[in-house]
């Protein structure tokens, strides 16, 4: 009984954490170039403004506004993710796990707000999954050309 | 959609991308350094194959049936001890001295096992049979998932900068975390009908979970020889232009 407890929290413990490291590693690819900001300023995207506030300031905004703000974002995104210079139009396997690790972690914000824990790692994990698909998209994007139209001139057409 | 159903659809999903890893690695280049994935992803399908063949001819609650299963899974169990061996291995590459004691260190776990199981099942039944082979898979599995994470912090103490075995290890870790908590719940709630639909929606998913960061790291992570690149202490001036 005792046992069975301990291997039940262990292994519930160490589930949520191999998931946490995948997530993380899948987030550390290197672009050869940093796209999120074309696309984000092109789609008016409010995620580079937050992280920035956060890292330098650490100052939280309207709770919220916040949550609207990602997700917004995070729709945004994962729209672009799907159709914009997109072949297959739908997403590989892990960008589906990179939204699944978002959805946890907008839980986990909602869980540490309740907590009094402090929003701002939640936050922080959340903008850089953003960036990321953001900078997919932006590689995607640039990877095909459409005569003289610029990134940000096709996701405007799209 | 009943449970059920749900449930084979994952394990048929499951069993097409094993099928489709395993034919991408018998063609890739590099299939050596990944012999271990392989054959433990043979294993996988041949295993879940073989379920299927069983359970069409035999029915679900025959004794056949039930043969088969424990003996494949006691299969799986050794392939995983060993897969997490090979993980091991790869990371010990540079480090002679690190692999030897890592070798002891496996030897004596499996020994372990293998005896506590043997003793818990002397006390309870008192003969070599499928319990004893199911108690010592179960035990083993959970050893193999302590062992995986151990390979992580070793992983993460030596610097390594080999991209895909972290993943795949990830992976790994996936694969056996998530079964070897259902089944605890399983056992602590007694089979009640929320832990049992939860098992069965759960081992196909980490496995599909396993499945796709294997792919990711096979197909997308160019795999680094393990090096290690040891901690250097700043120099005064980096540390005074701080």
């Amino acid at each position: 009984m005792i046992a069975a407890v301990m291997i039940l929290i262990l292994s519930t413990a160490l589930f949520f954490f191999y998931f946490q490291v995948t997530c993380q590693k899948l987030l550390g690819r290197q672009f050869d170039r940093e796209y999120f900001q074309s696309i984000a300023n092109a789609n008016r995207l409010e995620f580079p403004s937050l992280r920035k506030s956060l890292e330098e300031f650490g100052a939280p905004v309207d709770y919220s506004r916040l949550r609207m703000m990602l997700r917004c974002d995070f729709l945004a995104l994962t729209y672009l993710l799907k159709n914009a210079a997109n072949v297959n139009q739908r997403y590989t396997y892990d960008e589906r796990l990179l939204i699944l690790y978002f959805r946890w972690q907008f839980l986990a914000l909602g869980v540490r707000r309740l907590l009094k824990l402090g929003e701002n790692t939640a936050v922080l994990r959340l903008t850089a999954v953003l960036q990321y698909f953001a900078n997919v998209v932006g590689q995607r994007v640039n990877a095909v050309k459409f005569g003289n139209l610029t990134a940000a001139d096709y996701l405007l057409n799209l | 959609m009943s449970t059920n159903l749900i449930g084979h659809v994952l394990q048929y999903a499951g069993i097409l991308i094993e099928a489709c890893l395993v034919i991408y690695l018998a063609r890739n280049p590099r299939r050596g350094q990944l012999a271990g994935v392989s054959l433990y992803l043979s294993c996988l399908l041949g295993t879940g194959l073989g379920r299927r063949l069983a359970l069409s001819t035999y029915g679900w609650t025959s004794p056949q049936y039930s043969y088969v299963y424990w003996t494949t899974d006691f299969l799986l169990v050794i392939a995983a001890f060993l897969l997490v061996c090979h993980f091991f291995r790869r990371a010990c590459l540079s480090q002679e001295k690190l692999w030897r004691f890592v070798r002891l260190l496996l030897c004596f776990s499996f020994i372990l096992v293998a005896g506590i199981s043997g003793v818990s099942f002397v006390g309870h039944y008192g003969g070599l049979s499928l319990p004893y082979v199911i108690e010592f898979s179960q035990d083993l599995y959970f050893t193999c998932l302590v062992l995986n994470t151990l390979l992580y912090l070793m992983l993460q103490q030596i610097g390594s900068v080999d991209d895909q075995l972290g993943l795949l290890v990830c992976g790994v870790g996936i694969q056996f975390a998530g079964p070897s908590a259902t089944m605890a719940l399983y056992h602590l709630t007694t089979g009640q009908r929320f832990s049992a639909s939860l098992t069965s929606y759960m081992l196909p998913m980490c496995t599909l979970g396993m499945l796709m960061v294997w792919a990711y790291a096979v197909i997308h992570v160019s795999d680094r020889v393990n090096k290690v690149t040891p901690r250097r202490n700043p120099v005064l001036a980096e540390v005074t232009a701080d």
